[in-house]
């Protein structure tokens, strides 16, 4: 009897100490149905030479995707997160974790607040996707930077944070300096190299595989962490520049069952600013290298290298939002020749519109045409210049439920 | 219009003003002071006592809300005014602190409630008052004693961009502006007075922000402050309801 009414003080305890804190447990997750109608050549994710995520084979009404996004509050000061996704595009995972890591935030006490993140996580480099899920709010499909960024990287690691707080000094603003080690990130780079820069909203997951034939992109090749630091200044709640040297450290030389290390390095400029409460501005430009192969086989080992960039205007008033952007990318072949030069250089300009009807639902179209030329195509016995659009009109559900 | 010792001038200020959250909180706290207040300031108001109005406006004659204003005698000795009972509100709401300053004097207890839609986790560093209010919504938190006077610069562990100042202050007579840039002091005991002003958008030097006053038996005082520097920008918050909250 005694041990009984011991255990209901302790479940009314426990059960009180969760109802007076709130939002312990928070989740947010989207549905995404979507007509697409496409002109081009045949995905990437099908096999093709083409660099959109559908295909003309794939005009028809398409389950575009979902996720869920879990944030679970352990005291005051540790965090975990989780991101669920499903693409309903015969991923070898139906649904598959694309993050999951648990932050560290402890009040601060000094104008220097430290932050730490554990586990599976986006770098911080994409200004687009800001929402829940690492999903864009402004367009369907990310730029051809964030494309990749969330093709063939997560940092499997841990990242710390000290970030100044400008409130002491009544500044509205803070600088942060950000650093990451991380492993698992080896095979980064053989995707850009094989079929260089796209525009798609089909990130990949930790475990699952990307296109047909499957590929993954998680793992640890050469057993040294790579790096990537950078800085993070916030002003004025308008203006947000972030700046990230990454650099993966991995051996090219070094190969195993899972593929070659792929040595990628890249600097990655980006600004966001929002002089007003309706316009969006973003720019980023990234710039770097990939090599494969060891030193030793010389001008036989492959090396590229690869610039590219977007700029992005947003207005947004009542219930709409219309966004155009335009990508610049190249990549360019430096050595290992062992057919056409993986010389890609593409346009693309991207028009979004979302009309939000209440908080679940929202509409979103979005036309994309892009122009690119990449060489290596014509081993398909296709041409190497492309020039592809495609028009999705997604409806979108969206939850959202805290405890 | 916070000041918890003067009267009902700033009151009725306040509740002629739209009814925008901001003004909602003032009035909702000078409303729970002024039922303390009214009932003083008939009674016990010194004979002879007069009104100190400040105005102040920027480099270009616009007017500046939200300047905390403090009034302390420099000369002869003046009982203070008794203290209100009640307790100040730092209300949150749209990721915001409302108001943005506050001011009160020492001893005083400060509520922080959170209207808002999400969770906040509020914290001071300041060595006036370190205080940290653990993850909530509601008024899960007893009231914060302020009993050391200076600036406390508030934040949320969650969201950088919210940022409130409490300036606790040893000074009898205290408020803050308008949205009009106006503040009535009143029942002000005559005499000599060091008025002084802080707020985080001027960027004047403070030494240009202290002036000497004479408070006169009838005429009591009026001092209009034009600052001599452009204020610091400082936009609205702008809660942005799509982004996930890290």
């Amino acid at each position: 009897m005694r041990v009984r009414v011991c255990a209901a003080a302790l479940a009314v305890a426990l059960w009180s100490q969760a109802g007076a804190a709130a939002d312990q447990l928070v989740l947010d997750g989207q549905l995404d149905l979507r007509w697409v109608h496409s002109n081009g050549a045949t995905s990437y994710l099908e096999g093709g030479p083409g660099i959109l995520r559908f295909d003309p084979q794939h005009d028809d009404v398409r389950f575009g995707g979902a996720y869920l996004a879990s944030r679970l509050r352990l005291g005051d000061t540790v965090t975990l997160h989780a991101v669920a996704n499903a693409y309903g595009d015969h991923d070898r995972n139906p649904v598959d974790l694309s993050e999951f890591w648990a932050e560290v935030r402890p009040f601060p006490s000094s104008p220097w607040r430290w932050s730490a993140r554990i586990g599976a996580f986006h770098m911080p480099v994409s200004l687009e996707n800001r929402a829940a899920g690492w999903s864009d709010v402004y367009t369907i499909t990310p730029s051809a930077i964030n494309t990749w960024m969330g093709e063939e990287f997560r940092t499997i690691g841990a990242e710390f944070e000290a970030r100044w707080l400008g409130a002491s000094r009544a500044y509205v603003g803070d600088l942060a300096v950000v650093a990451a080690a991380y492993g698992w990130n080896d095979p980064a780079g053989a995707l850009l190299a094989d079929r260089g820069f796209a525009l798609s909203d089909r990130p990949s997951t930790l475990f699952g595989g990307l296109g047909r034939p499957p590929v993954t992109f998680y793992h640890e090749i050469d057993r040294k962490p790579g790096y990537y630091a950078g800085l993070d200044w916030r002003h004025h709640d308008s203006l947000e520049v972030r700046a990230l040297r990454y650099d993966n450290r991995a051996d090219p030389g070094a190969a195993t069952e899972a593929g070659g290390a792929w040595r990628t390095r890249f600097t990655s400029l980006g600004a966001r600013l929002e002089p007003t409460e309706r316009w969006t501005f973003i720019a980023q430009y990234l710039d770097g290298d990939t090599i494969i192969g060891p030193d030793s086989a010389g001008i036989n080992q492959f090396r590229m290298a690869f610039h590219a960039a977007f700029g992005l205007a947003s207005v947004e008033w009542r219930h709409e939002r219309l966004t155009a952007r335009f990508d610049d990318f190249h990549t360019h072949q430096l050595s290992g020749f062992f057919g056409p030069p993986g010389d890609e250089s593409g346009h693309a300009w991207t028009v979004g519109w979302t009309h939000e009807f209440g908080n679940e639902w929202r509409l979103v179209a979005e036309w994309i045409r892009v122009s690119s030329s990449f060489p290596p195509r014509l081993e398909y016995g296709g041409a190497s210049a492309l020039l592809e659009s495609q028009t999705e009109v997604a409806l979108r559900y969206r939850l959202h439920a805290g405890w | 219009m916070t000041h918890l010792r003067s009267g009902s001038r700033s009151t009725s200020a306040a509740k002629s003003q739209s009814a925008t959250p901001f003004a909602v909180t003032r009035r909702r706290f000078v409303d729970r002071v002024t039922v303390a207040f009214a009932t003083w300031c008939c009674l016990t108001a010194p004979a002879g006592a007069g009104d100190v109005a400040v105005n102040v406006i920027d480099r270009r004659g616009g007017v500046v809300a939200d300047v905390a204003v403090t009034l302390a005698p420099t000369g002869r000795h003046i009982d203070p005014p008794p203290r209100p009972s009640g307790t100040a509100v730092m209300d949150q709401q749209n990721r915001a602190f409302v108001p943005r300053v506050l001011v009160v004097g020492v001893g005083t207890s400060v509520e922080f409630p959170n209207n808002d839609s999400v969770s906040h986790q509020v914290y001071s560093f300041s060595p006036a008052k370190k205080f940290q209010l653990p993850l909530y919504k509601g008024t899960r938190h007893a009231p914060v004693v302020f009993d050391r006077h200076g600036l406390v610069v508030l934040g949320c562990n969650i969201h950088d961009a919210m940022a409130g100042y409490i300036l606790v202050t040893e000074a009898p007579y205290f408020g803050t502006t308008g949205r009009d840039g106006a503040l009535t002091l009143p029942a002000v005991p005559p005499g000599e007075y060091e008025l002084t002003l802080w707020s985080p958008l001027i960027a004047d030097p403070p030494e240009a922000l202290v002036r000497a006053i004479h408070v006169d038996v009838h005429e009591g005082s009026s001092s209009t402050v034009q600052l001599t520097r452009d204020l610091r920008m400082r936009p609205e918050p702008r809660p942005r309801h799509g982004d996930w909250e890290y």
